[in-house]
């Protein structure tokens, strides 16, 4: 099967029903993309599907065919996953770091989708769990990809 | 007038008698008075295909005990009752069974003793397998199964209810006679299906409606109730006829036999007693006769009365989908990721909402269970699936459930009308959240 992951093609031998992310970290070696609990419940897993979010441990490998997948590994590739970045690295936003790769991602689908989110916008999009609870960095990190100033806590 | 009193009292006694002798008698069986002998590996081996086929495990054994050594309980209005210990043991089980008394046990829910079996053993059903089949599961009961020393458990209900001799007057009145007869102007196709969805498959059992006395409306294809949909145990089994919304209509032949194959096809993936089903029997049944049920069940035509206006895929008119619809945040959060955010699902591994059965019929039965619950893995030879449904019921409140579910059944096009918080608090009280272990029960 051929996946286009990062802009580039690569050729996997699995099945249809594999998850995307077993794919990812297993067969392909990227291991940027976590994997958290398999049940589309946590988000440690998200990548961008044609710049959508999707939680690759419940995306089946068959219908990401003829897809463009980005991986956090890539994602500085893109403005606003460049900026994302900058903004999480310039709020010192992951304590232990285990969720913040899907963080990112889910981010910056948001903010590729939505450029000016509100609270609201945010409080919807940004659904990943953080064991840590850094969720007030996440959101001041977001804000200011939006262009909006808080108050620093 | 002493002659008239003695006359009455002779009819009264006749007739006394006669109920008597009525309801304890045992009923012939064409294997009366033969006599025991070797069974052959291959009449063993038919055997255990018919018991996959009538899906004897699935009551007969608990994932916890040996393999048909009994205990499923089984909730009814008057108390529990559970299934009896069914491996050859001579003690406990069904040891001393000659094969008449075993036919008289399976097809006409008598035991040896004369005393009535509950019709939760689907004899009304089974009534119908050939003499060639319950032969052969004789001898897989007697030669496959091992013999597991675990006395039956007392049913819980009690004194008047528990007289199990009306059950005679009951199975007179709604009990079939008679094995399967085919129909001569139907293809050799349609009557395997017909015979392996009446008898041994007993689909009618879930899926066929009820009366007031407990018996299923309708036990063939002339009847229009049979396999039209019904509410059991906290699941609705939706209907098996050419119903477009709720039944089978939009589903192929080929779709059909995919789903009772491998669990699941583009429309839906088993779940609830269906994966159970599905896990314990119709997996296990040959190509052949599960294209024959396919075959037979898209002969069953439809009723637009019942069904409704058909349904249609409705897009969201915004990018956003249907937001600002309560229920459709926590749509975003908890389901789109699987479901997709357009209620598609992904291929046949994750099922769609949109257009559902269980989105469009007015049960929201299954659709709370499912969501409070979870589902059973679905173990295909095997092989637990990739993905399946987790339990919400220690996540979301009544409130969000209700609302979730009540966006579901109204966007995309569905229709089977809101849930309330209440209908979810009832669910909830009176069910388990499905175990997290493949089981598929095994029966040697
Ligand atoms: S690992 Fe995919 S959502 Fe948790």
């Amino acid at each position: 099967m051929q996946l286009q992951i990062n802009n580039k093609t690569h050729e996997v031998d699995a099945d249809g029903d594999t998850p995307l992310l077993w794919v990812i970290r297993d067969n392909l070696g990227m291991t940027g993309t976590k994997y958290g609990c398999g049940l589309a419940q946590c988000g440690a897993c998200s990548v961008l599907v044609d710049g959508e979010i999707v939680r690759s441990c419940v995306t089946p490998l068959d219908s990401v065919i003829g897809r463009s997948v980005t991986t956090i590994e890539a994602i500085e590739t893109d403005p606003v996953g460049k900026a994302v970045v900058a903004a999480w690295v310039n709020h010192q936003v992951p304590q232990c770091g285990y969720c913040q790769s899907g963080q990112v991602m889910a981010a910056t689908a948001l903010l590729k989708q939505t450029p000016n989110p509100t609270e609201d916008d945010i409080a919807a999009a940004m659904v990943n769990l953080c064991r840590c609870g850094t969720y007030n960095f996440i959101k001041t990190a977001v804000n200011e990809v939006a262009g909006r100033k808080e108050a620093s806590l | 007038m002493k002659k008239f009193l003695l006359t009455l009292i002779a009819i009264i006694v006749i007739a006394g008698g006669g109920l008597f002798w009525f309801v304890t008698h045992k009923p012939g069986s064409p294997f009366d008075g033969e006599t025991a002998s070797a069974a052959p590996a291959d009449l063993v081996h038919r055997g255990e295909m018919v018991a996959r086929q009538a899906d004897c495990v699935a009551c007969h054994s608990t994932p916890d005990s040996k393999p048909f050594s009994g205990g499923l309980e089984m909730g009814t209005p008057l108390g529990s009752i559970f299934a009896t210990n069914i491996s050859p043991d001579k003690q406990t089980g069904i040891g001393n069974y000659t094969l008449a008394d075993f036919d008289r046990a399976v097809r006409h829910g008598v035991t040896p003793d004369g005393k009535r079996l509950y019709p939760a053993m689907p004899y009304p059903s089974y009534v119908k397998m050939t003499d060639d089949d319950i032969r052969a599961l004789y001898a897989f009961m007697m030669n496959g199964v091992q013999p597991q020393n675990v006395p039956n458990k007392p049913s819980g209900i009690e004194w008047p209810m528990n007289m199990r001799w009306p059950l005679a007057l009951w199975n007179a009145v709604f009990v079939p006679s008679g094995t399967y007869a085919a129909k001569p102007q139907q293809d050799e196709q349609w009557n395997r299906g017909a015979y392996l969805v009446q008898a041994a498959g007993h689909c009618g059992a879930c899926h066929t409606p009820r009366s007031v006395t407990m018996n299923e409306k309708a036990l063939d294809e002339g009847g229009t109730d049979f396999l039209a949909g019904a509410l059991l145990d906290g699941w609705y089994a939706p209907s098996l006829r050419q119903d477009h919304n709720t039944g089978l209509a939009r589903w192929s032949e080929d779709d059909i036999f995919a789903f009772l194959k491998n669990g699941r096809n583009k429309h839906a993936v088993v779940f609830g007693s269906m994966a159970e089903a599905y896990n314990n029997s119709t997996q296990f049944m040959t190509d052949d006769d599960l294209k024959a049920i396919s075959h037979y069940l898209k002969s069953l035509p439809g009723d637009p009365a019942r069904d409704g206006q058909p349904w249609a895929y409705v897009a969201a008119t915004s990018a956003t989908g249907n937001a600002g619809k309560p229920g459709a945040q926590t749509y975003a959060a908890k389901c789109g990721f699987c479901h997709g955010t357009d209620g598609r699902g992904k291929n046949e591994w994750i099922p769609p909402l949109a257009g559902a059965a269980s989105s469009l019929i007015s049960h929201s039965e299954s659709q709370v269970n499912v969501t409070l619950n979870g589902s059973a893995r679905v173990v295909t030879a095997d092989i637990p699936d990739a993905y399946r449904m987790p339990s919400f019921r220690e996540q979301l409140s009544d409130r969000q459930i209700a609302d979730v579910i009540s966006y579901v059944r109204s966007s995309w096009g569905n229709h089977g009308g809101p849930v309330t918080p209440e209908d979810v608090k009832a669910l909830r009280e009176h069910t388990d959240p499905a175990s997290s272990n493949p089981i598929v029960l095994q029966m040697r």
